[in-house]
């Protein structure tokens, strides 16, 4: 089957790097996601004083209204915790901060912080949701950071057509047979595999670290950064959020139990110690 | 004798719920050799690769290729 012309769009947003692949699209379809993940990352980020989710974390201890985006978001993170067991915890805003992630690392290395350990509280005894609104605890805080990527690449995937690509940050979606016909060639763990109607994300610890033992990925059983035996999970899935909160449980779970849960979960998995 | 006739009744009704449970379980036994619900992938249909740094499993709907990869997921 001959290759069909991928029309391609790099960037950066989210505080990473983005990329667009799409069969049979226009340039301004790509243009456009690329303005739809600027304009929702600024409404998402923790790190903005005014976006919709500082807000929403300023209003706890009282309903605010949300955006239907944001609402469907903390409804996925709902299903995540309950899908991950509790360890995919969006409710981890005070954690990053109490291990120093107060600021993008693009504005500078965080300052380590004295690790103390302080097991987060389950989701749903601090956020609640309904419709055009919701309420979270005081004293309690979101971080969508561990979600938010591979939920905006399925849209993306479902906005370019039906045969594209959307990877932000390594958060991928790909819908479609590809510009060759048999999947879209993604590299994942050294191999290259075709993804068709799928999702692949990786969760590491190698990444985003400082002061020797701080890094982003907080296990949510302790609050501090998590130590499984672990390093680096990737994950295919059935869509792009589902490997994200599958590799990202995978890591926690450790080296012992992670097989038979990917086995369970995931379409194929790479293991990193 | 209006009595003897209710116990005689529920006697009769016990019996037949019994009986009528029985002949159901018999005839619904478990399928001892059904598929675990939810699946789990067996072990024998992945394919395990392993490379520097770690392993790799394929399950069935996921094919290797020798292409050259358009993207990567990757840490960031």
């Amino acid at each position: 089957m001959p290759h069909k012309p991928v029309e391609s769009h790099h960037f950066e947003a989210l505080g990473t790097n983005c990329s667009l692949f799409a069969v049979d699209a226009s340039r301004r379809a790509l243009l456009e996601a690329d303005f739809w993940v600027r304009g929702l990352g600024a409404r998402l980020t923790r790190f903005s004083s005014d976006s919709e989710l500082s807000r929403f974390n300023a209003s706890a201890g009282r309903w605010q209204d949300i955006s239907p985006k944001l609402e469907s978001l903390l409804r996925e993170s709902m299903r995540a915790y309950e899908t991950s067991s509790g360890l995919v915890n969006v409710a981890i805003l005070r954690s990053m901060e109490a291990v120093g992630y107060t600021r993008p690392l693009s504005e500078g290395r965080p300052v380590a912080t004295e690790l103390r350990a302080c097991p987060l509280p389950a989701l749903p005894d601090v956020l609640a949701v309904r419709p055009g609104a919701a309420r979270l605890q005081r004293g309690a805080g979101i971080d969508l950071g561990g979600i938010a990527k591979g939920w905006m690449a399925d849209r993306l995937r479902d906005s370019l057509g039906p045969n594209a690509l959307a990877n932000l940050g390594g958060d991928l979606s790909a819908g479609g047979l590809g510009p060759a016909g048999g999947g879209w060639p993604v590299g994942l763990g050294g191999a290259t595999v075709l993804l068709r109607d799928q999702g692949a994300a990786t969760s590491s610890v190698r990444r985003r670290r400082w002061g020797g033992e701080h890094h982003h990925l907080i296990d949510p059983r302790t609050g501090l950064p998590a130590r499984t035996g672990l390093e680096e999970v990737s994950v295919v899935a059935t869509s792009g959020v589902e490997a994200e909160i599958v590799a990202k449980t995978a890591l926690l779970v450790g080296p012992e139990l992670a097989p038979a849960y990917c086995a369970a979960h995931a379409l194929a998995w790479w293991l990193s110690p | 004798m209006r009595a003897a006739i209710l116990k005689a009744g529920a006697t009769l009704l016990t019996v037949a719920a019994t009986a009528l449970s029985a002949l159901y379980v018999t005839s619904h036994l478990k399928n001892p050799a059904a598929p675990l619900q939810p699946a789990v992938l067996s072990t024998s249909r992945a394919s395990v690769v392993s490379a520097p740094g770690g392993t790799l499993t394929l399950g069935p709907s996921v094919q290797p290729s020798s292409a050259q990869p358009v993207t990567s997921t990757y840490a960031s």
